[in-house]
């Protein structure tokens, strides 16, 4: 029995699934309704051949009409029916096998072979079956029977005939006899005296005489007179039969003997005589029975009925063999019909398993692993069902491993991915430059802010770190990363000095080799550092201890020396114009130098303590404006244009400081051009950025670009006299103020110094 | 997958049923088509039986003979002692034999039976049911005209006819029993018919 499929259980949370089977009919797919069916099959088949059987008890013509009209009818249905299944079945495999569905050839290959199988033996037997039946049949009817029979009955009707005819001689002997006799006498002595001898001499066994009593306006009616009976009449006849006989021959009708059947009694043949006057009016009747005792009757009765039956089985031939055919074709058709049906029903049965595996597979390539089959056998099916089942598990257990590995996988990944990400912006936002090499010597990332430090294009990813750095100012650099790939100390920063558009750069730059879990070398990262504003404050704080120092020290004894020669001007004021001539030269020298000296020693301490700003809201323009109009008048061959961009708001600054910065830069701006020159002081505003702007550009000859990081240096000075500290200061002004100050070459010639502070 | 198999079962189940009654409607049209075809081959058959309607009376009576209706096979059935009947069904009908209605109609049963041993035939006549006469005979003559001839058989009355329309008797004669093969569900009729328009 192949493994059947069951209906599938609800897919329960964490329980596998089972394949959807194909639609359950409640009959065929109901092995106890199956075989209450072909319970049923076989009670007709046994039903038929008890009616089969039972054919010879049975009239032919019961056989012929109800029977043969059942069984042409259960024929032609079940041919119907037997007919409408093949073509169903026919006309489905072919569909399925146009459609090319799982099995259908197989199918139908197996519905075939069934088929023919049944068919052509069962066709076979039916056409021989047949035949055979035609032939016995006719054999039946033979010459030697039908004449026996037929004489039988011949012999039984002639006898009847004759006791018949003779009976009808005696009543119209009779009849004739009592024509003479007055009937309408009471005394019917010579009635009987007539009719005596007949029944005595046993011509007839009962006689009896009947007078017509004419009625006015009516038929006449009849009147028993007499009757006489022998004794072996059998009791308890009646004479109803002889009555109507008269009544008959009295009305004249050509039917003037009647046979009354006494059952086993025997059989009472009338034969009735009108009898008339010499007028020829019908004055009586007279009815004469022979009777035929009870074993002559049945004999008779018997051989006659057998020639009857003989001769309707003989006339009912062909509906009689119609009906064996019936009986025939019937249990044929019942055969084929199961067979049919039992072909379609294995072909299924067979198939479905197959068919159930088969969807099961597909499911569990489309990915639906869950997918089980229930095996519903112990034989060979149920163990591939099995085995089936076990592979679909393993799959399954499998594929969730995957998907596990894969979802750790996917959250590491995403893990990964923003660390990434993160360290990326970092890289990119911070301002230290970070370069990373790989154990080949290539170049695998450059941010921005190293990139911008050093020169270089972020394209240079993938290059090789010596061509790169083989660049002239960033061979030190490369240097320091081969010796940290060789080193086996931890790393140490260096300082590295590069110049940048006539500028220097101090880079703080740590190269760090990278190693890998086992040891090996997987590359170096160079970190560098933009100290240059450290350093340069360093330099500052350091000019400032310096300026401190010297201030207090060279500040004290300036006063003294002052007064010393202010007293020595005083003492020869009265001395020798000459002498007093001398003197007067030198301690003015004197009170100049130290005037001078404390100018210094006033501007170094200014800017060792520097004081913090008082900012207030300043309209930079105004200020500006005020601070120009100084120079109004004393630098003939100077011009001092002033833009100002509409808009810029009121800028929280110390406005003597800031009138400083600018006196200052003007100064400069002056020196540089040898007091004769353009010089355009603008604002601008910078409204994105909430940063105003204040530029002071000259035409003079500029300044360097080696010259310029210098410029904000203490005691750096490209005047033949100064101190040196007065761009120091203005920085360190503009420092204090938020802001920034940047110098650059002037279009077409010059110097432009750009001040940013914030509004 | 609970969704899944359903809608795939219900589906299938449809598809199988749709496929079984389009088989069966066909079979049934086809089978039908053939039982309409052999009735209209009966129809279509020269009638064997003269018919004639008279009106007499107020009634409609018909008279009809079934000439040729006591065939060899007919004789012997009776000689052989078989109980033998003609069944005519006679009809009134309005319209064409195709679409038409029954305005009245009888059923006449002429039944003979032999007695190999006394010579007799025993013969009876019913009218819808009810038996009309029955009578002995030896005379193998009058068994056929007690068969096959009937004389003035009421079949309506006059009122219930409209006048200036056309009818039609129509006798349909059935024999028992059977004497074929197979018993075929349209079996072998014999029908005549003969059309009158009642004028009044």
């Amino acid at each position: 029995m192949p493994a059947t499929v069951t209906s599938i259980s609800p897919r329960r949370a964490g329980g596998p699934s089972r394949t959807p089977q194909p639609p359950r009919r409640p009959f065929r797919d109901n092995p106890r309704l199956i075989l209450a069916g072909i319970g049923v099959l076989v009670g007709v088949l046994v039903a038929l051949l008890v009616l089969a059987s039972g054919t010879s008890r049975f009239s032919p013509d019961f056989l012929s009409e109800f029977v043969l009209y059942a069984l042409s009818a259960a024929d032609l249905t079940m041919l119907a029916a037997l007919v409408f299944v093949l073509a169903r079945n026919i006309i489905k495999l072919v569909v399925e096998r146009r459609k090319a569905l799982p099995f259908a050839r197989f199918r139908a290959k197996l519905v075939a072979l069934l088929l023919g199988m049944t068919l052509v033996p069962t066709v076979l037997v039916l056409i021989v079956g047949s035949e055979l039946i035609r032939t016995n049949i006719d054999r039946w009817f033979n010459a030697p029977m039908a004449e026996i029979l037929s004489s039988a009955n011949q012999i039984a009707g002639d006898y009847y005939q004759e006791q018949q005819m003779l009976a009808s001689d005696h009543a119209n002997r009779l009849a004739r006899m009592l024509a003479a006799v007055d009937l309408t006498n009471a005394d019917v002595r010579p009635i009987r005296d007539v009719l005596a001898p007949d029944v005595t001499l046993q011509r007839v066994q009962m006689v009896e005489v009947y007078r017509v009593v004419p009625s006015a306006g009516s038929l006449p009616s009849l009147e028993s007179v007499v009757d006489v009976a022998a004794p072996s009449l059998p009791p308890g006849y009646s004479r109803a039969a002889a009555d109507r006989l008269a009544a008959q021959a009295l009305a004249g009708s050509a039917e003037a003997r009647s046979i009354e059947t006494l059952g086993s009694s025997g059989d009472l043949l009338h034969a009735a005589a009108v009898i008339r006057s010499k007028e020829g009016r019908a004055t009586g009747v007279v009815v004469a029975t022979a009777y035929l005792t009870g074993d002559l009757a049945a004999r008779s009765r018997r051989m006659t009925q057998a020639f009857e039956s003989y001769n309707q089985l003989r006339v009912l031939k062909r509906p009689l063999t119609g009906l064996y055919l019936s009986f025939f074709l019937m249990v044929t058709l019942l055969i084929l019909f199961g067979a049919t049906w039992m072909g379609s029903y294995l072909a299924k049965r067979i198939t479905r398993p197959v068919l159930m595996l088969a969807a099961a597979a597909r499911e569990i390539g489309a990915g639906r692993l869950d997918q089980r089959v229930e095996p519903q056998s112990n034989d060979e099916f149920g163990s591939l069902v099995e085995a089936f089942n076990a592979m679909a598990g393993e799959l399954a257990a499998s594929r969730r491993k995957v998907d596990r590995g894969t979802i750790d996988l996917e959250r590491k990944h995403v893990e990964v991915e923003g660390r990434r990400r993160y360290i990326e912006t970092i890289l990119e936002r911070i301002t230290t430059g970070v370069v990373s090499v790989d154990a080949a010597g290539a170049i695998t990332t450059i941010n921005s802010a190293a990139a911008r430090l050093l020169s270089l294009s972020p394209q240079i990813v993938g290059q090789p770190v010596i061509a790169v750095f083989d660049r002239l100012d960033l061979r030190p650099l490369g240097a320091l990363m081969a010796g940290a790939q060789r080193a086996k100390t931890e790393p140490t920063a260096h300082e590295i000095a590069l110049a940048r558009e006539g500028q220097e750069l101090h880079l703080a730059a740590v190269a760090t080799a990278l190693v890998g879990e086992s040891g090996a070398a997987e590359g170096v990262v160079l970190v560098l550092d933009d100290v240059t504003p450290l350093i340069r404050a360093q330099k500052v704080a350091a000019w400032r201890e310096v300026a401190r120092r010297l201030a207090h020290e060279i500040k004290n004894p300036l006063t003294p020396i002052q007064l010393s020669a202010e007293r020595l001007r005083r003492h020869f004021s009265t001395a020798p114009p000459q002498a007093k001539a001398l003197v007067d030269e030198c301690t003015a020298t004197i009170v100049g130098e130290v005037e001078s000296l404390k100018g210094l020693v006033d501007e170094f301490s200014q800017f060792a303590r520097m004081p913090s700003p008082r900012t207030v809201p300043t309209d930079l323009a105004q200020l500006i404006t005020d601070t120009i109009a100084l120079y109004n008048g004393i630098f003939t061959d100077v011009r001092i244009e002033q833009r100002f961009a509409p808009g810029v708001p009121l800028v929280m600054l110390d406005p003597e400081q800031v009138r400083r910065v600018i006196i200052n830069l003007v100064d400069n701006s002056i020196e540089a051009m040898e007091r004769r020159g353009q010089i355009v002081v603008e604002t601008q505003l910078d409204a994105a950025n909430n940063v105003v702007r204040v530029i002071v550009a000259d035409n003079g000859p500029g300044i360097p670009p080696a010259e310029r990081e210098k410029l904000f240096l203490p005691y750096y000075s490209t005047k033949r006299r100064g101190s040196g500290l007065g761009l120091a200061i203005v920085r360190r002004i503009i420092a204090e103020h938020g802001g920034s100050i940047d110098v650059g070459d002037n279009t077409p010639r010059g110097t432009r110094f750009t001040i940013e502070l914030p509004c | 997958m609970q969704p899944r198999k359903h809608e795939g079962t219900k589906k299938a189940t449809k598809k199988a049923k749709a496929f079984s009654f389009s088989c069966l409607r066909v079979f049934v049209v086809a089978w039908v088509c053939v039982g309409v075809g052999r009735a209209a081959t009966i129809d279509d058959l020269v009638p064997d039986i003269r018919v004639t309607p008279i009106e007499r009376d107020g009634q409609v009576l018909v008279s009809f003979d079934l000439s040729d209706g006591f065939t060899p096979d007919v004789r012997d059935a009776i000689q052989s002692g078989l109980s033998t009947s003609f069944s005519y069904e006679v009809e009134l009908r309005r319209g064409s034999p195709l679409l038409d209605r029954t305005v009245a109609s009888v059923t006449i049963t002429a039944t003979v039976r032999f007695d190999n041993l006394t010579r007799r035939y025993q013969m009876s006549r019913t009218l819808d049911g009810r038996v009309e006469d029955a009578r002995p005979t030896e005379d193998r003559e009058s068994v056929r005209g007690w068969m096959t001839h009937f004389e003035r058989i009421p079949l309506s009355t006059t009122s219930a006819l409209e006048a200036n329309v056309e009818y039609y008797v129509r006798v349909r004669a059935h024999a028992r029993p059977h004497n074929a093969w197979f018993f075929w569900p349209w079996g072998s009729t014999v029908l005549g018919q003969a059309k009158f328009t009642f004028i009044q």
